[in-house]
């Protein structure tokens, strides 16, 4: 009952005109720049992140979450039509999405995306709600050395399964934990690593960072694909809607979907990505269906969608109530909360409920909002696609330019971006991804507290951490994340080697 | 219109199989190597402090060490690694890194609608499939909505021209 009022004081807080128009705001900037090819819901964050400085942190923070969800969405409109995934999570919806459009039943497709992310939306929501103030509760009597051991768990698990490989993941964490340090350390007041540049005394900016690696970096690595793609996908609106057969069989893999997709969207490490591919997986495995995968069916769009929103939205459990966020746009949600100094965490249930709570309310509204802005209003976003990458990537640059420089009015802050770019794209180069170095750099501050704060309790004996029991099982989950991960990794390479052997025939 | 060199049009050009480097697909390890020792040479410099009260350069010399470790292993595992990811597409590096360093060049001295537009314009420069004019057009329409977006509706506290002569 507890959960259903203050659920209803939260949809008080949405309603207010000024939430409600940039929850508003937040979704159709985030579907915009999400069904653009090339940028990523990261890069979408990132570049609305400084406009949202001027704000009161509950609308900012509405506004910074329905860019995330809208561009989570939108990623999904340019998979299907173009197959180019606007995000990565959407490249599993682009399997049958794609193949369902190249049957000329794109607006089906679309229709059926539209669906199920609201499904998953909500579900997910419906989740946050319950789960939340639980977890928070548990969280209350986590001493400095479990938080230390919960960041070192969402660090490894976040980086051990990354693409590029266990190793470069956890370099990549360590990367971003150092680059933190950059500026004044906030308990000796000491400079570290400036270099003698007074700009460097309060740290990278994290929208520097963000703009750089998913900005710059994946602009660059983009071009050459983006500039090929065509939508040559015409969509027929008069056949939007699905066939009764399909309609039935809507509902079934959206729930399938968004319950795979809640428990990994909440896990920290996992994401949407992950969410979507076991969410498809399975339902391969389980749905009537299941023969005809592969050739374009709906509920093959349905599940994947589902599970994408969902974890979109159970996301933010540990990001507000551990203040540990799974993904890297979670980070961002993280460092924007703590330039308005509030830290995310247990206690922001209890000292901000009308945040927290106005922040979930904010989810339905805005996934309300994302239905009626892509069933009717599909045609507006169709049209976008078809505006040629060659007009599209000199704008999205002049637009990281000044998101950066609005920060601090400061060009010193675009040099600091192109270096971290292409820094990023060399590090792409050999196979490290970014995602993780965000990460690192966003908790890196926080975990060096908490590590001071526990050696200080321990009277600096470190085995304080294998002595709590809640730490230590998060050290023995990290340990075992890591060996699966290192494991993973070798078998992966044995197998690739394997198969490059037998088609060379070597 | 002037025609641009030949080699222009790798933007845009298929990228070819990733090539295998031998001990050349070590260099990110080695990079990161470097980073780790200035990480480290730093954090002993600012002093570790004792364990009850770690110093300011203990949390970035271990993590420094960490990433030595991690650096070494990820170069003995290159040695006989996939090779790099993708092919390089220098042309797009070099025209979006100086994009961004013409913008940071020219935003105080000029004003925020130059900058923009020489922005598109060197972004846009090796792309051969927009004409010169189409280029210059689109930095015009680009520099002048930036103007109105960031300087009319958002009041952003930059000078749209600077008089520079």
């Amino acid at each position: 009952m507890d959960i259903l009022a203050s659920f209803g004081q939260g949809l008080l807080v949405v309603l207010e005109p000024q939430n409600l128009m940039y929850c508003f705001i937040g979704v159709f900037l985030g579907t915009f720049i999400g069904v653009l090819p090339g940028i990523g819901s990261m890069a979408a964050i990132a570049m609305i992140l400084p406009l949202t400085f001027y704000l009161d942190p509950t609308p900012a923070i509405i506004m910074i979450a329905a860019v995330f969800y809208g561009a989570e969405y939108g990623g999904s409109t340019a998979a299907i039509l173009m197959n180019v995934p606007g995000t990565p999570a959407a490249s599993i919806t682009a399997i049958e999405g794609h193949a369902l459009a190249k049957k000329g039943r794109a607006g089906v497709a679309l229709f059926s995306t539209a669906t199920a992310s609201f499904g998953g939306g909500v579900f997910g929501m419906i989740v946050i709600a319950f789960l939340s103030p639980s977890l928070a509760k548990l969280a209350l009597s986590f001493g400095p050395a479990d938080y230390f051991a919960v960041i070192l768990l969402g660090l490894v698990a976040a980086s051990a399964v990354s693409n590029g490989g266990a190793l470069k993941g956890i370099a990549m964490v360590v990367t971003g934990l150092m680059l933190g340090t950059i500026g004044i350390d906030l308990t000796t007041g000491d400079l570290r690593f400036t270099m003698g540049i007074p700009e460097l005394r309060d740290g990278v900016h994290i929208v520097i960072v963000a703009m750089g690696l998913f900005g710059v970096t994946e602009l660059i690595a983009s071009i050459r694909t983006n500039l090929k793609g065509k939508s040559d996908v015409e969509v027929d609106f008069d056949d939007l809607y699905p066939s009764k057969e399909e309609w039935k069989s809507l509902p079934a893999p959206i729930l399938r979907g968004s319950a795979i997709g809640s428990f990994f969207g909440a896990l920290p490490g996992t994401g949407q990505t992950i969410a979507a591919a076991i969410a498809y997986a399975v339902e391969k495995r389980v749905s009537p269906w299941r023969k005809r995968f592969g050739t374009g069916v709906v509920p093959g769009v349905a599940v994947p969608e589902a599970a994408n929103n969902a974890a979109t939205q159970t996301a933010f459990i540990p990001t507000l109530t551990l203040g540990v966020p799974g993904s890297p746009p979670m980070a961002i949600v993280i460092g924007a909360l703590m330039i308005y100094g509030i830290t995310p965490g247990p206690r922001l249930l209890t000292e901000q409920p009308d945040m927290f709570w106005g922040l979930v309310a904010s989810f339905l509204v805005g996934n309300i909002m994302l239905l009626v802005l892509n069933v009717p209003l599909i045609g507006m976003w169709v049209r976008l696609l078809k505006i040629p990458y060659k007009y599209m990537y000199p704008t999205i640059i002049v637009l990281i330019c000044m998101g950066v420089y609005s920060l601090n009015n400061n060009v010193f802050d675009i040099w600091l971006t192109l270096v971290i770019g292409a820094a990023g794209y060399i590090m792409r180069l050999f196979r490290f991804e970014p995602a993780p170095l965000l990460l690192g750099f966003v908790l890196g501050p926080i975990m060096e507290e908490q590590l001071r704060r526990t050696m200080l309790l321990s009277r600096g004996d470190p085995m304080v951490f294998l002595e709590r029991p809640i730490s230590a099982t998060l050290i023995a989950i990290t340990v075992g994340i890591l060996i699966f991960g290192l494991y993973s990794t070798q078998r992966k390479r044995r197998q690739t080697r394997a198969a490059q052997q037998n088609s060379t025939g070597r | 219109m002037t025609k641009l060199p030949d080699h222009s049009t790798e933007l845009g050009a298929e990228p070819a199989e990733a090539t295998s480097l031998g001990w050349g697909s070590a260099i990110g390890g080695l990079l990161l190597l470097v980073l780790s020792i200035i990480f480290m040479a730093g954090g002993w410099r600012l002093g570790l402090g004792v364990p009850t009260r770690l110093g300011t350069g203990a949390f970035p010399f271990f993590a420094g060490g960490i990433l030595a470790v991690l650096a070494c292993a990820i170069c003995i595992d290159e040695r006989r690694g996939d090779g790099i990811a993708d092919t390089p597409d220098w042309i797009a590096f070099l025209a979006i890194s100086a994009a961004l360093a013409v913008f940071a060049l020219t935003a105080d001295q000029v004003g925020l609608v130059p900058a923009a537009f020489l922005t598109v314009i060197i972004a846009s420069l090796p792309d051969t499939s927009l004409s010169l004019l189409g280029k210059a057009i689109l930095g015009v329409v680009v520099s002048v909505a930036c103007w109105i977006l960031f300087i009319e509706l958002l009041n952003l506290p930059v000078k749209p021209f600077v008089r520079f002569w």
